[in-house]
């Protein structure tokens, strides 16, 4: 509308330094929530396995925390932890927390309860069978968790840039406060690139993990 | 710190008091309204799209890799940046939303691709949970395809497909917030001018707001769900056994027999 | 490398291969202190070293209840279980299952590690070295009938019922225990795969005796299977603890006669076999003997108008009546009747007993393993030994 092309590929071209800064500080915020996130989450998951009544409360603490607009919690972090990534991570763990206790329990659930029994008939302590029977069986389940976890955190962070963070968002604001679409196009472009791998990944990393959901075929 | 936590509840308790904020553009009654119809337009387009293909690939089994692979490229993609692609486009076709919102047209397919992902999946997962027996049982009966489809594998996929809508719901609610940030409407716009003008009552009263009107939502469907499920159970309510319900009941007694 | 060349060494210090088991006044209460009958009651018997032990019983009458205390999976509420004298209760419940085999119905194998790494789990477990894992493995395979090329690396999933079972039972090998508890174990499988399953246990118990406790409804695997059957009453109460051959013939109660069945009798035959009974003489000819010889053998046996003739090795080919001998000349074949009712020593008098009755003839011939005819048993003599 205003005779400017759309995408500007010299200003590209010469700043592609800091769009690979912006990505590696994205993918760093991402990681890090996610870390967190997992580690919080298995804990709060054992706790919940252990002390069964505790599973309903942790699940509606968590799940009140993620149906907090991500701005608006970003916005209420500010006053308390300032314009820092500290805030950032604090409100993306938290979005983290819900999807990953409740997939941890439910693959934990999930284990066949014949394989429980056997290995309690052949002699597995509890915590032995924890982590080598039980745990393994649940990695699908917990994989999937850490994927969606992981593609929604990468979509977050594009929006704490609203609060000074955030990675390729930073490019996207940059380029709609000063009308300049490169900018946005491609931080925009790049955060989605950025979230279809990570999912791609995750998919490869469970394959990988799980060779035996894959068998194929039965003996005659 | 404890002190500055309850002046802080005491100043939204005082924002909510207040009558100004329930009247006119600005009012919680007007910006709730706008949030709700952007969500529900949103949705509708969604499950237009979203349940028929996963119906398709639920019931003739086809094409399930390619529409799963497009639902969980859908799912990875942040919401953010598709507003931000699609702003400009908005502007263009200079289309209204509610409330003059011109932001409207990115939210709304920012929330069409955030909401068929789920809606896709679960439809089709809820159709490929009915097991075999039954629909070779329908199919015995001298059922046909669509019969077979209308009485047996809806009613039975219902609860697992009504699961997804739920989470699609959920998260478009919360998600519309960031068409404020774009100018647009509902009550993202309470967060926005709270965190512009450093009211933090209103900042707090807009995410109030809205984590309310998500948990009503994921109660609505939590009923619904359930109300799905005891129909496919026969759990005896009054309308499991209104008259829709009986050829499907028959289906089962004979599978049972 | 069969089981028997094991080194014993191998077993876990403590118990010896072949443990005898001892209840002792055990009982199982779930609602402690509430009156009643409990889910095991007062159960006291011995299970001497190295036999089957099958506890057989309908719903609900604690069998498999009374297996789990033995491995502690359920604890008594009072009384002592004692393997080889030590009372389970004293031990690590831990230690004692390692030291254990145990087999249940669905099998438990674990989804997500290969079948050699199945069989190696309480192997691993104590802290065997992977070498040492990987040769048990591959041997135990072998033993159940198992190519371990082809099946230790592959997953459960990849099996069917049958060979997911054998699998189960090489498993619970793989530390040479001495006592195996195994619950319903062959349930899951269809009657041809369950027989051989059967048979295969039995094969195995051969090489290496080993006191098994064994599970089951099925008063029929009851009786092919065990040395000793418990047979459990609805209560948990021990209604008949005895050999096969006595439940059958005596049993002790209206309700051990219901459960093991109104066929007891034939049940019974199944338990004996063909060599067990001494064969009567019958009257013999050889092909190419003398006929007019055999017709006054034969006219001089009130018994039976009918002569066995055989081959030159001895071999029977069928019966000749009386009036088809001719007073001159020398037997052939084609005077026979050929007989279908043919029985091998190891036959069981039960099959006897059918091969007899389909071949409408109420005399069979006894061959011995080279085939030759040692004589003859008729029906009348199959029945007494019922007595």
């Amino acid at each position: 509308m205003n005779g400017k092309p759309l995408i500007d590929w010299n200003w590209i071209g010469g700043h592609l330094d800091d769009i690979w800064a912006l990505t590696v500080e994205h993918l760093v915020l991402a990681f890090i929530a996610v870390a967190v996130g997992f580690a919080i989450s298995f804990v709060l998951a054992l706790i919940a396995l252990r002390w069964r009544w505790s599973y309903a409360p942790i699940t509606a603490a968590a799940g009140l925390l993620y149906v907090i607009p991500s701005i608006a919690l970003f916005a209420i972090l500010v006053p308390v932890t300032g314009l820092t990534p500290l805030t950032a991570e604090i409100a993306l763990v938290s979005y983290t927390i819900l999807i990953l206790v409740r997939n941890t329990v439910t693959g934990i659930d999930g284990v066949p309860i014949e394989a429980r029994e056997s290995a309690d008939g052949m002699g597995f302590t509890p915590r032995g069978r924890f982590w080598r029977v039980e745990l393994p069986l649940a990695m699908p389940l917990i994989v999937a968790g850490l994927r969606i976890a992981a593609v929604t955190t990468i979509g977050l962070v594009t929006v704490s840039a609203l609060i000074g963070q955030g990675g390729l968002g930073r490019l996207i604001n940059e380029g709609l406060d000063t009308s300049f679409p490169t900018k946005t196009i491609t931080g925009a472009v790049l955060s989605v690139v950025l979230a279809v791998l990570a999912d791609i990944g995750f998919v490869l990393l469970l394959r990988r993990l799980t060779p035996w959901t894959r068998a194929r075929g039965v003996t005659a | 710190m404890l002190q500055a936590l309850i002046d802080q509840v005491g100043a939204v308790a005082a924002w909510f008091a207040d009558p100004v904020n329930w009247s006119g553009n600005d009012g919680i009654p007007n910006r709730m309204t706008e949030h709700i119809v952007i969500c529900l337009l949103s949705m509708v387009a969604a499950l237009l799209v979203a349940i028929p293909v996963g119906l398709f690939i639920g019931h003739t089994n086809r094409l399930s890799f390619l529409a799963v692979t497009l639902a969980n490229i859908g799912r990875a993609v942040p919401s953010y940046a598709v507003m931000a692609l699609l702003f400009p486009l908005s502007i263009a076709f200079s289309v209204m939303g509610p409330g003059g919102d011109i932001a409207y047209l990115a939210t709304f397919l920012a929330m069409l691709l955030l909401a068929i992902p789920p809606v896709v999946t679960n439809t089709y997962a809820g159709m490929q949970g009915v097991e075999r027996d039954l629909l070779e049982a329908a199919r015995g009966m001298g059922m046909r395809g669509h019969q077979v489809l209308r009485t047996v594998e809806l009613p039975l996929a219902l609860p697992v497909a009504l699961t997804g809508v739920r989470i699609a719901s959920v998260q478009v609610v919360a998600t519309a917030t960031l068409g404020a940030v774009f100018g647009g409407g509902g009550l993202g716009r309470f967060i926005i001018q709270g965190q512009a003008r450093n009211d933090d009552a209103r900042l707090w009263a807009g995410a109030i707001l809205v984590a309310l009107l998500a948990i009503a939502t994921e109660l609505l469907f939590a009923v619904l769900v359930r109300r799905a499920n005891g129909k496919v159970r026969g759990a005896g309510s009054p309308t499991a056994s209104a008259a829709p319900e009986v050829p499907f009941g028959s289906i089962l007694d004979q599978s049972r027999r | 490398m069969t089981a028997s060349q094991v080194t014993h060494a191998d077993a876990p210090s403590g118990i010896a291969p072949g443990a005898s088991v001892v209840f002792e006044h055990v009982t199982k209460r779930y609602d402690a202190g509430a009156k009643g009958p409990g889910a095991v009651n007062d159960l006291s018997m011995t299970i001497p070293a190295g036999a089957i032990c099958v506890f057989v019983g309908p719903s609900g009458c604690g069998k498999t209840t009374s297996l789990k205390m033995v491995n502690r999976l359920i604890e008594p509420t009072s009384g002592r279980i004692l393997i080889d004298g030590r009372d389970v209760l004293q031990e690590d419940p831990i230690q004692l299952r390692r030291r254990i085999g145990y087999v249940i119905q669905q099998v438990g194998l674990f989804p997500h590690q290969s079948i050699g790494e199945n069989v190696a789990v309480v192997p691993k477990l104590l802290g065997w070295d992977a070498k040492r894992r990987r040769a048990r493995s591959d041997e135990l395979l072998a033993l159940v009938g198992l190519d371990p090329a082809r099946y230790r690396d592959r997953y459960p999933s990849q099996l069917s019922g049958g060979e997911r079972q054998r699998v189960g039972v090489a498993r619970a090998l793989a530390v040479d225990p001495p006592v195996m508890l195994m619950d319903e174990p062959f349930g899951a499988v269809d009657p041809i795969v369950r027989e051989r399953l059967q048979d295969e246990l039995l094969r195995l118990q051969e090489q290496v005796a080993r006191t098994i406790l064994f599970v089951t409804h099925d008063i029929d695997e009851a009786i092919r299977l065990g040395d000793l059957v418990a047979v459990f009453q609805t209560g948990g109460i021990l209604a008949q603890f005895d050999t096969p051959d006595a439940i059958l013939g005596a049993p002790a109660s209206e309700f051990v006669a219901r459960f093991v069945g109104a066929d007891r009798g034939l049940k019974r035959l199944s338990l004996s076999r063909v060599s067990d009974l001494e064969p009567r003489a019958a009257v013999t000819g050889v092909v190419g003997a003398s006929a007019a010889d055999a017709r006054t053998r034969i006219l001089a046996d009130p018994a039976s108008p009918w002569l066995l003739l055989l081959d030159a090795a001895g071999r029977p080919l069928g019966w000749v009546h009386e009036r088809r001998v001719p007073a001159a000349g020398v037997l052939n074949e084609d005077m026979a009747d050929p007989t279908e009712a043919v029985l091998t020593p190891r036959m069981s008098l039960r099959d006897a007993l059918s091969a007899m009755l389909d071949a409408d003839v109420i005399t069979g011939v006894v061959i011995d393993d080279d085939g030759r005819a040692r004589g003859v048993l008729t029906v009348e003599q199959v029945a007494s030994a019922l007595r």
